[in-house]
């Protein structure tokens, strides 16, 4: 799983205490299998609530929230090189050679928005392989649990660099 | 230079080297037939477009957007570019990036047992553009296009790194803008 996010610089994250979800995603996912689906709604928002409560961030229940968040799922077709990793010592195929094959990659993102300045602040974002997720419910929630929780270590707890 | 060194090493360096973000970018740029941005003084941003990137990671990413615009009104701002608000300037300026994978079919010659750069096998890479437009605001039309290409692997996932990319290609790309003259 890669695992990334990009941060505005000079923000001081321990000031913010509370968020709520934004308005919800209708750019599709690219990809009919993730769209509209109550469960990976529920994984999702289910592991950014639990990921930001070890901040010390909680979901608003009066008032104005001080972040507000908006995750995105987006289904990319990639090509990838298999057996070409002689430079390591070994190979997969018989004869060694490259083998040049397509799959499906995924990618969850996470935009964090101050609310009183409307500027995104945080996007984490976690990619892998999407085929072998798909077909199991619980391999799929597992996934994204650790997808949130790896972005949510990467966000700051003081002031960003 | 140890002989001894063995081939899969030397495959190792190449590698780090292109990890680095060594490989060079290419810059490249055109004036419209007939065209002088003499006359030029001002431009605003044409709206940011929504087109997709081709990677959801720099799709809307405001990160990227406001690197690439602040460092494009320093570079305009050194070349005698006032900003002037929308719809009142001598020019609009747009920009559009992508990213695409690229297949290098290296090796593809072992059928003839011919490969002279290791490693011999396809290869897959990340190709990374941003393309500049100046297009004069009364006639509506394209004045002078700049655009930079870079290997793109790993960089977006490092945003310092990223940082550094969009500041070379924008600096780059305006390097190729005619003198204004006077």
């Amino acid at each position: 799983m890669n695992v990334s996010s990009h941060v505005e610089s000079g923000v001081n994250f321990a000031a913010y205490r509370t968020f709520d979800w934004g308005p919800a995603d209708s750019l599709p996912t690219g990809d009919p299998r993730l769209d509209k689906d109550p469960f990976f709604k529920d994984q999702m928002q289910g592991a950014v609530e639990k990921g930001l409560a070890a901040r010390g961030i909680a979901i608003a229940t009066s008032g104005q929230p001080d972040l507000l968040i908006h995750y995105h799922a987006a289904v990319t077709e990639r090509i990838d090189v298999i057996g070409a990793d002689r430079r390591y010592g070994y190979c997969q195929t018989d004869d060694c050679r490259g083998q040049v094959v397509a799959h499906e990659a995924g990618t969850l993102m996470l935009d964090v928005v101050d609310r009183q300045t409307n500027r995104v602040i945080w996007r984490g974002w976690a990619q892998e392989r999407l085929e072998p997720l798909l077909d199991n419910r619980d391999t799929l929630a597992a996934h994204i649990t650790e997808a949130v929780t790896r972005m949510l270590e990467r966000f700051p707890a003081g002031v960003a660099r | 230079m140890p002989g001894s060194a063995r081939p899969a090493v030397a495959a190792l360096a190449l590698s780090l080297t292109l990890l680095s973000g060594c490989a060079p970018m290419r810059v490249n740029s055109f004036l419209e037939r007939g065209a002088t941005l003499s006359g030029y003084r001002t431009y605003a941003w044409a709206p940011t477009d929504r087109l997709s990137t081709g990677d959801p990671r720099l799709d809307n990413n405001p990160f990227f957007q406001r690197r690439l615009q602040t460092g494009v009104e320093t570079e305009l701002l050194t070349r005698g570019f006032q900003k002037a608000d929308a719809g009142a300037s001598d020019v609009v300026v747009h920009y559009h990036a992508s990213v695409s994978q690229q297949v290098s079919v290296n090796g593809a010659d072992q059928d003839d047992l011919r490969c002279e750069t290791p490693p011999c096998s396809p290869d897959v890479y990340e190709k990374g553009s941003i393309v500049l437009d100046l297009v004069d605001r009364r006639t509506n039309k394209l004045v002078w296009r700049g655009w930079a290409t870079t290997t793109f692997d790993n960089i977006i996932d490092n945003q310092r790194l990223f940082e550094q990319t969009i500041d070379e290609a924008v600096r780059k790309i305006l390097d190729r803008l005619p003198p204004r003259g006077v």
